[in-house]
Parts: C-alpha cells; sequence; structure tokens
C-alpha cells in the first residue's frame, strides 16, 4: 500500500454528473480494489479503481465539494492504494451492471474476462461507451426483466440500483459491491460497517464486493 | 511516561495499528489501540460516520473484539513498531474493574493503560459513566489497586462534571495522566435526516484548548495527552502553550496520515 501523489491526465464527462478521471501514474492494483484520495474535506474519499483508454482511472460522481475538487480543480492528488480485496469472478459467461460511477472498473473487468457490461444511467450518456448502456430508470428495468441469463453477475451502482436489479436476478453467483462511508479505507476505523449472516464485516478490508448471499 | 517524540495515535481513529503501514513509526511516540471491553461489541447499525466542513460526526459504537479475545491474542495487539497504549472501556462501575483484573498479568506489555471515561453507564441509564461521581471514585481507587504499577491514564470527556474537577480526583486516586479530551456530543442535519455521534475535528480545539489550560491550572505534575482537532504545527504549539506534556492525532488521520510525520518531526526539532 502506498501513500502518494497522484497526477490528473484526463477529465471524460459521461452523463450530466460523473466523470472519468485518469491518472498519469501506473501502479499495480487488483480488480475491485479502491483508492482513497485527499480532497479538501475533513476524510479521504473512496474509489474503485479501474482502467481507460490503458489509463488507470476512477469514476467520479459529483456530490459536493470534494468531488469538484477532484474534477474541476486540483491536477495532483494524495492518495493511498491499492485497498480491498481482489474480485475473482466464477467461471462462465458474466455480466457487470454498473452505473456510471463504476464504469472503470465495468471496463477493466470486460478487458480481462471479456464479461459482458450494461450500464444503466439516469441521464444521456455523452459519447459511445463500448459497451451496452440503457438511460432512465424505466429502461434499466425493462432491461433487467428481460436480462438473458449469465454464469454471473456484478452489481455495482447506487443502493437503489443494485436493490432493484438483486430483487430480479435469481441466481447463486450474484455480487454486490458496497458503498459505506469511510474514514480511513484500511480497517481501523471501522465506520463502514456491515451486518451480514457471517457478523459484522467492514467493506474496506472485507470488501468492497460482497457476495449476495451472505448480506 | 517518556515519549520521543511526544505524539500520540488516539484511541479510536487509530484502531489496532493499521496506520503503521502508511506512516513511519519513527515519529509516533506511542500508539494507542481502540477501545476493547469486557464482553465483544458489534457496534451500532450504518451509517456510523459523517462529516461537515469543520466537524465529523461519529456513532461507531465501540465495536471491539472483547478483552478475552484480546488476552488470546495478546502478541497482535503489543505493537512491534512503537510504544503500546491500551485502551479499555465498560458499561458498569463491574465491567471497569473485572477487564483491570483481567488484563493485569498482562499489564507490563503495555507502555500505559487508558481508561475510557466517555462510555455510556448501562446499568444507570445510559448516562455517562462520569455522571455518578462516588461510583467513579471507586472505579479509579479498584482499578489502582489491580493495576499498581501500570501508567494509568483516564481519558475524560468535558460533559458530566467540570473537567478540573474530575482531574483532580483522578490525581487523588494515583492515576498517572490525562488524555484530554474525548469527543463531545453531536448533531449533524444531512439530507434532512438527522445524525448524532461523538464529535470530533477542528472545531473541538478551542474546548480542548481550555479544558487543557483549567486542568493545567489546578494540576502542575500530572501527564496530560492533548487531544482535540490537532490537525497543524500552530495547534500543536497552542497545546503545549496551555500545558500539554503530549499530542494526541486522531481525526487527522482520515485526512491525511502523513500529518504524524509532520508533526513528528516538528516535535523532534528536526523541521521547523
Amino acid at each position: 500500500m502506498e501513500n502518494t501523489y497522484l497526477t490528473k491526465k484526463d477529465v471524460i464527462q459521461i452523463n450530466e454528473d460523473t466523470f472519468i478521471v485518469t491518472f498519469n501514474e501506473k501502479f499495480k492494483f487488483d480488480e475491485g480494489q479502491f483508492i482513497m484520495i485527499q480532497t479538501p474535506s475533513l476524510t479521504r474519499k473512496p474509489f474503485i479503481l479501474g482502467t481507460w483508454k490503458s489509463n488507470i482511472a476512477v469514476s467520479v460522481q459529483i456530490k459536493g465539494k470534494g468531488t469538484k475538487y477532484i474534477v474541476f480543480e486540483e491536477k495532483k492528488f494524495k492518495a493511498h492504494f491499492p485497498l480491498g480485496n481482489k474480485f475473482i469472478p466464477p467461471a462462465g459467461n458474466g455480466i457487470v451492471i454498473a452505473s456510471p460511477t463504476c464504469i472503470t472498473l465495468a471496463n477493466l473487468l470486460h478487458e480481462k474476462y471479456s464479461c459482458n457490461v450494461l450500464i444503466g444511467s439516469k441521464s444521456k450518456i455523452n459519447f459511445e461507451l463500448p459497451f451496452e448502456s440503457v438511460v432512465g430508470n424505466e429502461d434499466f428495468s425493462k432491461k433487467i426483466k428481460t436480462l438473458k441469463p449469465y454464469d454471473w453477475y456484478l452489481v455495482s451502482g447506487s443502493k437503489q440500483m443494485e436493490e432493484f436489479v438483486l430483487s430480479n436476478i435469481e441466481s447463486k453467483n450474484v455480487f454486490v459491491s458496497l458503498e459505506e462511508y469511510m474514514g480511513c479505507g484500511i480497517g481501523a476505523c471501522k465506520s463502514c460497517a456491515v451486518f451480514t449472516k457471517d457478523g459484522v464485516k467492514h467493506v474496506c478490508t472485507d470488501g468492497p464486493i460482497f457476495r449476495r448471499d451472505i448480506l | 511516561m517518556n515519549l520521543n517524540p511526544p505524539l500520540v495515535i488516539a484511541s479510536g481513529p487509530g484502531g489496532s495499528g493499521e496506520y503503521l503501514s502508511l506512516i513511519n513509526p519513527k515519529y509516533v511516540g506511542a500508539y494507542t489501540l481502540k477501545t476493547i471491553t469486557l464482553n465483544p461489541k458489534p457496534g451500532n447499525k450504518s451509517k456510523r460516520m459523517e462529516n461537515s466542513e469543520n466537524y465529523i460526526i461519529n456513532s461507531i459504537g465501540l465495536e471491539n473484539p472483547g478483552i478475552e479475545y484480546v488476552i488470546s491474542n495478546i502478541e497482535k495487539f503489543v505493537l512491534k513498531e512503537t510504544k503500546t497504549i491500551l485502551s479499555l472501556g465498560g458499561d458498569s462501575k463491574d465491567e471497569y474493574i473485572k477487564i483491570a483484573e483481567k488484563i493485569a498479568p498482562y499489564a507490563k506489555k503495555f507502555e500505559a493503560i487508558e481508561f475510557n471515561f466517555s462510555c455510556p453507564n448501562v446499568k444507570k441509564g445510559g448516562l455517562s459513566i462520569l455522571s455518578d461521581v462516588n461510583e467513579w471514585q471507586e472505579i479509579l481507587e479498584n482499578v489502582r489497586k489491580i493495576l499498581p504499577n501500570s501508567f494509568l491514564i483516564a481519558k475524560l470527556s468535558i460533559e458530566g462534571n467540570f473537567v478540573e474537577v474530575l482531574s483532580k480526583k483522578v490525581k487523588e486516586f494515583g492515576w498517572n495522566g490525562l488524555t484530554l479530551i474525548n469527543c463531545v456530543r453531536g448533531l449533524l442535519i444531512k439530507d434532512g435526516k438527522i445524525v448524532t455521534g461523538g464529535l470530533s475535528g477542528p472545531i473541538l480545539k478551542p474546548i480542548a484548548l481550555r479544558a487543557i489550560y483549567e486542568v493545567r491550572k489546578v494540576l502542575k505534575d500530572i501527564y496530560i495527552i492533548a487531544s482535540g482537532g490537532i490537525y497543524t504545527k500552530k495547534d500543536v504549539d497552542d497545546f503545549l502553550l496551555v500545558g500539554a506534556n503530549a499530542i494526541s492525532i486522531g481525526s487527522a488521520l482520515f485526512k491525511d496520515p502523513q500529518v504524524i510525520e509532520e508533526l513528528g518531526k516538528y516535535l523532534k526539532g528536526v523541521e521547523k
């Protein structure tokens, strides 16, 4: 794990409030791992790591001053990374169902496992994605309900999106990327706890990706 | 207690030594472990943390594996890289005394033992353990007898009584140090929802400064670890000026773990 500086290479707008931020630096990380980026806020913010056009990248949804700082203001970030666990999908054909905030992870998994990707965006997507996308709740729900069966599923998006997808998919191989407020990202503060069938787990050290059947 | 530098990682945000993978232990005087209670605690339901411009609210709920687990894995809890301060808490007078008895055979392994007196007294309807001063004095007296050779630190909140009054009791019963202050109760409204918990962050600094100032006026020779909104060299200077012996870093770790190195070098005189 490193605690160092990263520099911003490009910013690409995905939809009205979400952006891909790519970095100049190369470093090793596994699929599913995340990074804690420093902003003017009192706590660093977690972002799931991925790739975009051969660069290491994160996807950032503008939610407040911290995310605006990352996308529009600062070019050099202090951060610690990589954090969390590697996601290893089961064998067979899989699909990543994700919101634009997880698009770089979806891209990485698509490149590594040739899995399908479905992006569900609440607003118009500004450029041509290399995988399937649907815009708006209605089209997204239709798509999920008529989805062909896969050997595994990874759902990564807002809580609302995750709940909808999980309630519409019957499979023993469903995985979900969880988001809880994080203070440290390294297992010290215990702020990102989730109560599971296997007891208290922490998104930062036990996740961020969990099997649905333990939740 | 002789710490070089006089810089402590605070119990709570510091966890159980995890930050030592991000910071240089050379600049950590001692590392305080997350508070351990007699029985394991799962902690509170999410959300456990929120932050605003200059403060953080947390409601972790003392999640910890319990003292038996710590004793069974004692070497894991005694950090190799730096001096370790054990933090203990309880839900009642009996729990404080029992946990002191349980740790007594291992007490030498720790540089100091800090007792967190901000815990709610479950037997007294959830009021602070400090709300019944007579009962709290019994804890001080008994724990001192059970741990006669340990450097005992009382971590006090400013709630329940004037901190200088409580501090005199700590000294009277032969304890060695104070950590001042713990989080204070706070409330944040986020997306129209009320979030309650312990308040930390820069907003705590004037409250902590005043507490240390008042305690130092009445107690010249007790070891005081300053805690509350310390983020910068200026904060360090201010707390030393009002009488702190050591500086404790808590929520600042969430912003930048390397603040330890910066402040540690400053305290060691390596950097101005």
